[in-house]
């Protein structure tokens, strides 16, 4: 299964020009709990190329939801940015296997 | 005697339910009337509303421009601006026209000025400043009361303009000298919508942690939307309901929202200290509305204010083309290379004011960049090009030159040898005027609370 499958929200937004957060939020405890389990650093930075040190992913159960906050590449709206608002960098975990 | 005043004078305390009518998080852009008018049927005790943001990118702040355009900008003014003065209450409006600097506030309150006299109101008006002299941050960059968030070198010198996020010191103060209504530059999304509960006596950590939500109006419903949200408060907590009854806040919906566009799930931070979210509650009420209570908030020692400034780059040109063709696409990678050095060879870029050149390929790798390609190749792709320039003519000389070479590039097993680009527009390069990054988005730590009344200075009109 992949995670598309399991969240019931998948949604990127900027968190101020320099740095993006994804929250990843899910339907009950099971999906939460699995979810969890696979949205590791590792796993994130890997879809990102990024390095594991510049990703934090935090567990907020009061919302069932995984907070990953990691770097943009270039701060907001310089030229060459893809995503000024970058609400569609959620994509690359989709396909994630959970 | 103000709204605010009148409503301070009669005010019980904080056991009484007070009512906020958030009017919209992005003023300007279109408020849903019928689910406001519901809100303002309801009797709300303060209407407050956000104008602005950062998301927009540095061409707002930088050129001084409303991303709105002035006549919805107009029509929405005039719709807070009477229910407000009808009900006698206090009318926020924070970080107006976008960026919140000096024109961008100008702007708003001429507009402003305008929809009064159509209306034949009178009231006093409050206008804050936010812009922060480059002189200020240069002193604090010197004496290390500068720091970054997240990746982002300062360039203070080539800042074209900076603003502050005010936090809710600025706006009491504009209530305190007798505004009725305030138009606020640059201000924390939460500011407008906690002051006057806070000021009345509710416990700040809920106040902030109800603004933090209500900025958005319902979109912190299922479904979210844009229309009036309206918040209760009473005690230590409050109860949030969409004036859109096809809108139901929820526990989950209203708990995720909390950590909507924010890099901390925990702690939203403002100049006069953080409200810490640890310990927050979210229980239904019913089946669309919701009590949340547990927020509790801690004093800063010293205020910090956080700061964003735009730095000028040049002008930008783009230019746009669709492609069909399978042996472009397959080639694609090699060609717009080539293209990028041809290009160079025609427009030498001078050493001390380089040109750029961007190309995104829409259907390949135009929004992110995939660990791996597709399996199936895209049968059409659209190919975006930004050049941005020292000046308008080099940019429009070099997006030209770039299509030009696009469309009659030469590639092993071409077939479609009338022309690689199906141009969807003519002209096909658009000129999409200045360009601006973002030269700071940094805190500002500040040594003395005086030093806020300086940064934000509060001005009175009698209108």
């Amino acid at each position: 299964m992949v995670l598309s499958e399991l969240a019931c929200v998948v949604r990127s937004k900027n968190a101020g020009p320099t740095l993006l957060t994804i929250d990843v939020l899910f339907a009950d405890e099971a999906t939460f709990a699995r979810g969890s389990v696979a949205l590791t650093a590792e796993a994130v930075a890997e879809r990102y190329g990024h390095a594991v040190e510049n990703i934090q992913v935090i567990a907020v159960p009061a919302a069932r939801a995984v907070k990953i906050v990691l770097p943009r590449a270039v701060p907001a709206g310089t030229p060459g940015d893809r995503d000024v608002y970058g609400a569609q960098q959620h994509a690359l975990l989709l396909e994630l296997a959970v | 005697m103000s709204a605010f005043a009148r409503l301070a004078a009669r005010w019980p305390g904080p056991d009484a339910p007070l009512r906020v009518l958030a009017a919209s998080g992005q003023l300007g852009l279109g408020i849903p009337q019928m689910a406001f008018q519901a809100g303002v049927a309801r009797k709300p005790h303060v209407i407050a509303a956000d104008m602005g943001s950062i998301d927009p990118g540095p061409v707002y702040l930088g050129s001084g421009k409303m991303a709105a355009s002035p006549s919805m900008a107009r029509r929405d003014l005039a719709l807070v601006l009477r229910a407000a003065r009808e009900l006698d209450v206090p009318l926020l409006i924070g970080s107006a026209g976008t960026a919140g600097g000096a024109s961008h506030l100008a702007t708003v309150e001429s507009l402003l000025r305008s929809v009064a006299a159509e209306l034949g109101l009178n009231f006093c008006l409050a206008t804050i400043g936010a812009d922060v002299p480059q002189s200020m941050v240069q002193a604090a960059e010197k004496e290390g009361r500068l720091t970054p968030i997240g990746p982002m070198e300062p360039d203070i010198d080539c800042s074209v303009a900076i603003v502050g996020q005010m936090g809710q010191w600025a706006f009491a103060k504009a209530l305190d000298s007798g505004a009725d209504v305030i138009l606020a530059g640059r201000a924390c999304d939460t500011a407008p919508f906690a002051v006057v509960p806070v000021l009345l006596g509710y416990p700040k950590g809920p106040s902030v942690h109800m603004a933090k939500i209500l900025e958005c109006t319902s979109l912190c419903c299922d479904p979210g939307g844009r229309d009036a949200m309206m918040a209760t408060l009473k005690g230590d907590g409050f109860t949030l309901e969409s004036m859109n009854p096809a809108r139901a806040a929820t526990p989950m919906s209203v708990a995720a929202h909390a950590l909507y566009e924010q890099a901390d799930p925990t702690r939203v931070f403002e100049p006069e200290g953080h409200v810490d979210l640890s310990e927050a509650t979210y229980q239904a009420v019913d089946a669309r509305r919701v009590h949340v209570q547990g927020a509790v908030w801690h004093d800063a020692a010293s205020p910090s204010v956080k700061i964003e400034g735009a730095r000028f780059l040049g002008h930008r040109v783009v230019m746009m083309a669709g492609i069909a063709d399978p042996g472009f696409i397959a080639a694609s990678d090699d060609i717009l290379s080539g293209v990028r050095d041809a290009v160079a060879d025609l427009i030498p870029s001078e050493p001390d004011a380089p040109w750029q050149l961007f190309f995104r390929r829409y259907g390949i790798d135009g929004v992110l960049d995939w660990p791996t390609p597709p399996v199936t190749p895209p049968r059409e792709v659209f190919i975006l090009g930004e050049c941005v320039a020292p000046d308008t003519e080099t940019a429009r000389a070099v997006a030209a030159a770039a299509r030009q070479q696009l469309l009659h590039w030469g590639f092993p097993g071409r077939l479609c040898t009338g022309g690689n680009l199906a141009i969807p527009v003519t002209p096909p390069e658009l000129d999409a005027g200045p360009a601006y990054a973002f030269s700071l988005y940094h805190i500002l730590q500040l040594d003395t609370w005086e030093a806020l009344d300086a940064l934000f200075p509060v001005t009175l009109h009698d209108i």
